[in-house]
């Protein structure tokens, strides 16, 4: 054997070891909520199904490239934008009111800066945060809070709502006790009665609806600013691999249709993965649900986040945030392209729940036969008492709301019996004024449920 | 004797109970946020998190291009977290934590050192300075100690954002939250105060030390 014979393994394993350390493993880190159903699009079903990872680029300068993808779970945005800022995440995801707090205390820095790449969903009117009461306390509407204790996540987009809500009905600061509480106590202490009233985000004030333990009584639709969530990015992170921010874009959309194609399947699941119950969840992400899956970044979308950004400054003293600097639809539009969809079609897709759902059917979830849709609200009353005459168990029945297109519990929402038959409403003085009008009867669940019989 | 040999002699001959004194107060102080969040909260933590502080620090030092930013990062990262967390619904909400950040503890370690550092100066067998000026470092100690140990608490409850700042100990003391996150920016001058405060209280205890000092020596000639 020659000494170049000799060599050659030598070389080759030399060269395998240099290969070996020119590989790069770059480090992709997501900050989610699990406790937040708007986020999912780009949180627990992206991680769950492992979408980014199905959309990570793999050629060019990524050929030899490994990917290292974490994910972390957090109760808000606020923890998500502290680990963000020492590097611990690449991309965070969040509501509203976080998200600018986000761009706002990147801005203040010398050296750093986030990017808001892609909205996860939407609610035009502002639906997901409310205010909700005992369930049989004797508040029907914002107006009854005159003088109560109502408690918000300060700094939530809730809290963004209740201060909205109450200078629309023309109350200030001293005409209620605020007070500052977290979801999990507020739900707690609406459960106890503990406290007149509770204003939280998605999905908090379902949850309690569902539970039996709370009632709606305002619902975030009636401040008509538009309730949304989304992506940032830090920016040297999108510098240095803009194909992965366009990635993470592109899971997101995946997740959108992931959910359209099969929601029951999708809430089973997505139950089990965060904890909160399919039930609730339904009332998201079914057709005619809260939540409007869509990435893409509206103008609409701005106005209300600056809008939002007043009122923190109003109220927190947040640093100011330059809008152009930090919107940015370069890597969902790409991610558009690369999907082959029109993005342009998309962004000026706007959905209204109250034109979008005004001829859906309701729903009945039996818990053995699964969902059931009926065309009337008789059908669905009629087919509830047929159910219980058999002893069945009936994990939740869907109506929507007349006034603004809301998906509701069966359970919770009041019921106008007029001449022409049964209409449905999210708020008892929408009920009133709606029996007043076609003089008809206002009752709820049970007495509807009892008229069957009569 | 000039103030700064005095200060130099008397926690020189009291190393030891100087030192002692500076770790004890570390150790009370955190045990004392425990025990506020303990009783404020009624329950006692069911968690405890470990954090790669020193890789994470690392991790700062490169991907921050500011000096100042990096610092400022740098000191709010934790190595320890205790909390309560609850799991009424979904996987899991921490509804309050202590977070024990070293670059904290390192600004604790300072109060506690200059606390003892001032109760030795002061305390009767080494005190030499007035009564008058006995009161005035008393005072200032009070305060600086005071205004030094609010913003360094490293606690954190869900309702304040959930991440760990000095306001929070504001919040939990009836503060609206409004009021104490529009009072976070303030901090770091909460604390320089504090310490501003601590030194003078030194300042005067040593300089009284040196004007009787003087005095004595000019009675023995």
């Amino acid at each position: 054997m020659n000494i170049r014979t000799k060599l050659v393994p030598v070389i080759g394993l030399l060269s395998a070891f240099a290969l070996q350390a020119q590989a790069e493993t770059i480090r992709i880190a997501i900050g989610h909520q699990s406790m937040c159903t708007d986020t999912y699009t780009a949180g627990i079903v992206v991680k769950e199904l492992k979408l980014l990872e199905k959309h990570l680029p793999t050629t060019g300068k990524y050929a030899d490239v490994e990917y290292d993808v974490s994910w972390s779970d957090y109760s808000s945005g606020g923890p998500i934008t502290n680990q963000m800022m020492a590097n611990k995440l690449n991309f965070g995801v969040m509501g509203d009111y976080p998200l600018i707090v986000n761009g706002a205390k990147f801005q203040a820095t010398d050296s750093l800066r986030t990017k808001y790449i892609a909205g996860t969903g939407y609610n035009l009117k502002g639906s997901g945060n409310a205010i909700v009461v005992p369930v049989d306390s004797d508040i029907y509407s914002i107006e009854d809070l005159k003088g109560k204790d109502v408690s918000v996540p300060v700094g939530s987009a809730a809290w963004g709502m209740l201060l909205k809500g109450m200078q629309d009905t023309g109350f200030s600061k001293k005409d209620y006790m605020l007070k500052n509480q977290s979801p999990a106590v507020g739900a707690a202490n609406i459960a106890a009665k503990k406290i007149d009233a509770h204003a939280d985000f998605c999905p908090w004030s379902e949850l309690m609806e569902f539970r039996g333990t709370g009632r709606k009584i305002y619902d975030g639709s009636e401040t008509g600013v538009p309730y949304l969530h989304g992506v940032v990015v830090r920016e040297d992170f999108a510098d240095k691999y803009p194909e992965v921010a366009t990635a993470f874009v592109k899971a997101v959309y995946e997740a959108g249709d992931w959910i359209r194609a099969d929601p029951i399947k999708a809430v089973d699941l997505m139950e089990k993965w965060t904890g909160v119950e399919k039930e609730v969840l339904y009332i998201y992400f079914s057709e005619g649900g809260h939540l409007t899956l869509d990435p893409t970044i509206k103008p609409k979308w701005i106005d209300a986040l600056a809008f939002n950004h007043g009122v923190l400054v109003k109220e927190k003293a947040i640093p100011p945030l330059d809008f152009d600097e930090w919107v940015t639809e370069e890597y969902v539009q790409a991610a558009y392209k690369d999907l082959g969809k029109s993005y342009k079609d998309e962004k000026n897709a706007m959905v209204d729940p109250a034109l979008a759902n005004a001829s859906l059917p309701m729903e009945i979830w039996h818990s053995r036969e699964g969902i059931s849709a009926y065309k009337t609200i008789e059908d669905l009353l009629a087919a509830i008492d047929g159910f219980r005459k058999t002893g069945a168990k009936l994990n939740a029945t869907y109506v929507y709301d007349k006034e603004t297109g809301l998906k509701l519990f069966g359970k919770t929402a009041f019921y106008v019996l007029t001449d022409s038959g049964f209409e449905t409403f999210l708020r008892k003085p929408d009920a009133d004024a709606f029996a007043a009008a076609a003089k008809g009867k206002v009752m709820d669940y049970e007495a509807a449920l009892a008229t069957l019989g009569s | 004797m000039s103030r700064i040999d005095f200060i130099k002699n008397t926690l020189w001959q009291n190393l030891l109970a100087w030192l002692g004194l500076a770790v004890v107060f570390s150790v009370l102080y955190y045990l004392a946020l425990m025990m506020a969040l303990i009783i404020r909260f009624e329950g006692l933590p069911n968690y405890l998190n470990f954090h790669a502080w020193a890789f994470n620090i690392e991790r700062i030092w490169l991907s921050t291009p500011s000096w100042l930013d990096m610092l400022l990062i740098m000191k709010d990262e934790w190595l320890l977290e205790i909390g309560f967390m609850n799991y009424d619904y979904g996987t899991g909400i921490s509804e309050w934590s202590l977070f024990i950040a070293p670059v904290k503890v390192l600004g604790v370690l300072l109060l506690g050192i200059l606390l003892s550092a001032n109760y030795l100066l002061l305390r009767n067998g080494n005190r030499v300075c007035s009564p008058r000026a006995t009161r005035g470092a008393g005072v200032a100690t009070g305060l600086g100690a005071t205004l030094v140990s609010l913003a360094s608490i490293t606690m954190s409850w869900v309702v304040c954002c959930s991440t760990p700042t000095w306001v929070v100990g504001l919040a939990m003391m009836g503060l609206g939250v409004s009021t104490s996150l529009w009072l976070e920016p303030v901090g770091v001058w909460v604390n320089i105060a504090g310490y501003f405060f601590l030194l003078a209280s030194l300042y005067i205890a040593a300089s009284r030390a040196t004007a009787n000092s003087r005095y004595q020596v000019d009675a023995h000639i």
